[in-house]
């Protein structure tokens, strides 16, 4: 078979990604260090060629801002090119095995393996190609030739040319066997569609997509004489500080918070649902859902007035009280072990509503014939509850929860910065990633470096217990899975 | 979704009420008007507060009921109403801007996904999933509109950022699929309809529901929102309605420390009541909607918490 040869194509590219070949080699050396300001002692944790997996820490020790963010997708694109490679080479395997299994023996066609065959040449060109763009751009901005890829790039580059063109041909005559369309076709018929995403893509390439690249900044120790884009890569060094300084506590702050508001939000929402699905007056359901849903709409500002006029030392209603009853005034606002509850106290107080809707709802479907049917039975209230409510809610208790799970390591923001906002004194209780963050973005340039080491730290711990998570459901009920 | 009839279902009148029965309706209203009083109870001290006089206030502390009631507060601010009419309006603005185009893109990327014939539409709804569960943390994504796109002091950066969301796009295609069964838009194809016209004739009319949810849900967003103003603000008539507030909060705290340090009289301006009054000023659209949008809200809540 001829999709045999192209994984072999995909072995021998595989090799030359490894790190055993120089894909940059240095050369006129004493006039391009004059031209990089490297000094001799600098020079002398320099290497004459380097690799992809290295190119930073070439950054690094030349002090080669500027390059850094290149070095930076090099270094991301290497690692997919191996990771497609590798994925296609174990679908080539068990292409076989596949097609046996496939459900529908008519529709078991080698598609599936050749576009991971095509994602992996592509990803080839793409490193390639960058990787002598990137040669060239440094020798432009230094005006020196001081780059020069390796032989392996160029012969990555024609191998993965030829494979891809090759793979398409095979592409095609296995399409028009199968009577399946690519991607152009598809275009053709549906570019309405298309036209329809556009601003759906601008949107989502601004706000989440495009700024995935400024992770690099956790890798650099900002400055202003530099600017963002030249200031030096420093390797790992901010999560190194920050593990010594906060890594530990930020951590435990949110996740506990989380647990707390997952564990004891829900058990209230269920309970309250319950309550009112039980209350056989129309006006007082109707009331005591609508005031007890209303907190979840007014904006975090107003939530801070509240607190303050609650809590505050000299006029708040609280010490208005203690003081009318002859004890000392209390001041929450130095004392960090009071903050717990009451930031627990007060997401409860803006999302018990919110949740309380969604199983109430789901209360409301289950059949009444059911609890006739158990009253006859002689069950109890409680058994009732334990025995069909309880059951019939699991479901959604398990979406939920999930949900929750997924964004654990996020957490309330606006809850948080404004409850507490700068009080210092309260931060050992209160501080976490979110607030952390949002304090170096707004008061602290110098750390930015620092802010988006935590953020990128949350963002990946976050996305593993996702996947994790996920993985776990899928294994035991693919139902309930996210994705 | 009607509310009424869903609360039919669990009234049961022909069996009589067993003793354990009675018991558990009577604690279910006990701690349901106890939830409701909690719930409210925040919202009656700020007003009460506001119709304070101030130095009450300041010598007797925070209420529960208005003592000595005056619109001391109310009058100050509108006094000299050009900032919050300002704040207002540039609220006004957003929220409209923001809710208008944000609900455009939703509604036609909701189609876009919902429609079989669309071969990359399971890959489009990961890529759109996919934000909602990693991305690059604050940082990058303030430089990105701060220092890339050049945006700060631009009203643009305070609306663009939160157009749309995976939570909300999943939701319209959960409306649009629930609300237009396959085999109509099929028969609109075979009669030679095209994509704009399916989406403009036959599924809009039918989206009101939908729209009206996840337009609400947008506002209520714009509305209640101040942290871009924090972030990207640098000119104090940009600033949305929450922000102002927040400010004023903070700088009469500002300006009573700085009062104290000179030992001036904070009597004289009615800070405490001000606050307040602005706070109810603030909240009073959004509560004042809220009896009549309220269903809308549930009806998006319990359609998300189904898996889309």
């Amino acid at each position: 078979m001829k999709t045999k040869y192209l994984s072999g194509i995909s072995a021998i590219c595989l090799i030359l990604t490894l790190p055993f070949f120089d894909w940059i080699k240095l050369a006129n050396l004493v006039a391009l260090f004059s031209k990089m300001g490297v000094t001799m002692d600098m020079a002398a944790n320099l290497y004459t060629g380097y690799n992809l997996y290295n190119l930073l820490s070439f950054v690094q020790y030349s002090g080669q801002g500027t390059l850094g963010l290149f070095a930076m997708v090099l270094l991301i694109l290497v690692f997919a090119t191996l990771y497609f490679n590798i994925a296609h080479i174990v679908r080539a395997l068990l292409n076989d095995r596949n097609k046996a299994k496939a459900p529908n023996p008519h529709k078991a066609s080698d598609l599936p393996l050749l576009a991971a065959a095509k994602t992996a040449f592509l990803f080839g060109i793409f490193t390639s190609a960058a990787t002598i763009a990137f040669v060239l751009f440094a020798n432009i901005k230094y005006k020196v030739a001081g780059f020069i890829p390796g032989a392996s790039v160029f012969l990555i580059l024609v191998i993965s040319v030829a494979a891809y063109v090759f793979t398409k041909k095979l592409e095609k005559v296995e399409r028009a066997r199968y009577n399946e369309h690519g991607f152009a076709h598809e275009f053709k018929k549906n570019w309405v569609l298309f036209i329809m995403l556009v601003p759906t893509f601008v949107y989502f390439m601004i706000n989440n997509y495009l700024p995935m690249l400024g992770v690099y900044f956790a890798f650099t120790s900002f400055n202003f004489r530099d600017g963002l884009w030249a200031s030096p890569f420093t390797g790992f060094k901010n999560f190194e500080f920050l593990m010594k300084a906060d890594l530990f506590r930020l951590t435990k702050n949110t996740i506990l918070y989380n647990v707390v508001f997952i564990g004891v939000g829900n058990a209230l929402q269920i309970i309250f649902a319950i309550l009112v699905s039980k209350v056989t007056v129309k006006w007082f359901k109707k009331t005591s859902q609508t005031l007890m849903f209303m907190p979840y709409f007014v904006s975090f500002v107003i939530l801070k007035v509240i607190v303050y006029n609650v809590f505050e030392y000299q006029y708040g209603l609280i010490n208005n009280f203690v003081t009318q009853a002859g004890a000392e005034r209390i001041d929450f606002y130095n004392t960090p072990s009071y903050w717990p509850f009451l930031i627990t106290f007060f997401y409860l107080w803006k999302n018990i509503g919110y949740g309380m809707v969604v199983y109430l709802a789901t209360i409301m479907g289950i059949d009444n014939e059911i609890y006739e049917a158990a009253k006859v039975d002689g069950a109890g209230e409680l058994q009732q509850i334990r025995y069909i409510t309880l059951p019939h809610i699991r479901p959604t208790f398990i979406i939920l929860l999930l949900y929750a799970l997924g964004s654990i390591m996020k957490g309330q923001f606006e809850l948080f910065y404004q409850l507490i906002g700068n009080n210092g004194v309260l931060f050992n209780v209160s501080d976490i990633f979110d607030t952390y963050v949002y304090r170096i973005t707004t008061t602290q340039p110098l750390s930015i470096g620092l802010g988006t080491a935590a953020g990128l730290y949350q963002s990946i711990f976050g996305f593993l217990i996702i996947v994790v998570v996920n993985f776990l459901v899928k294994k035991k009920n693919p139902e309930y899975a996210l994705f | 979704m009607s509310n009424d009839k869903d609360f039919e279902i669990s009234a049961p009148r022909k069996i009589k009420k067993s003793v354990g029965t009675k018991t558990f309706e009577g604690i279910s209203y006990l701690l349901l008007t106890l939830g409701s009083i909690i719930c409210v109870l925040p919202f009656i001290i700020i007003v009460s507060g506001s119709f304070t006089d101030n130095t009450t206030i300041l010598t007797k502390g925070y209420s529960l009921l208005p003592r000595d009631f005056t619109f001391a507060a109310y009058q100050t601010i509108f006094k000299s109403p050009k900032d919050i009419i300002q704040a207002y309006k540039m609220n006004v603005y957003y929220t409209v801007v923001g809710t208008g185009l944000g609900l455009m893109m939703i509604t036609l990327t909701g189609y876009v996904i919902s429609r079989k014939e669309f071969k990359y539409r399971n890959t489009i709804s990961f890529l759109i999933y996919f934000t909602s569960i990693f991305g690059g943390g604050m940082i990058p994504w303030y430089l990105m509109y701060a220092n890339v796109l050049n945006l700060k002091g631009h009203t643009l950066a305070i609306w663009f950022p939160a157009l749309m969301s995976p939570f909300l796009v999943i939701l319209m295609r959960t409306f649009i699929v629930g609300a237009v069964p396959d085999a109509i838009t099929e028969s609109a194809k075979i009669d030679g309809a095209g994509h704009f016209t399916i989406f403009f004739r036959i599924v809009l009319p039918v989206l009101k529901p939908g729209l009206a949810t996840v337009g609400l849900f947008l506002a209520l967003g714009y509305w209640n929102d101040w942290y871009r103003s924090s972030m990207f603000s640098t000119n104090s008539s940009t600033w949305q309605l929450q922000f102002y507030l927040y400010d004023l909060l903070n700088a009469t705290t500002a300006m009573k420390q700085m009062a104290s340090n000179v030992s001036m009289k904070t009597a004289d301006l009615p800070t405490e009541s001000v606050k307040l009054a602005m706070a109810v000023v603030a909240t009073g659209p959004v509560l004042l909607f809220y009896p009549f949008v309220q269903r809308f809200f549930v009806s998006g809540i319990t359609v998300g918490a189904v898996k889309g």
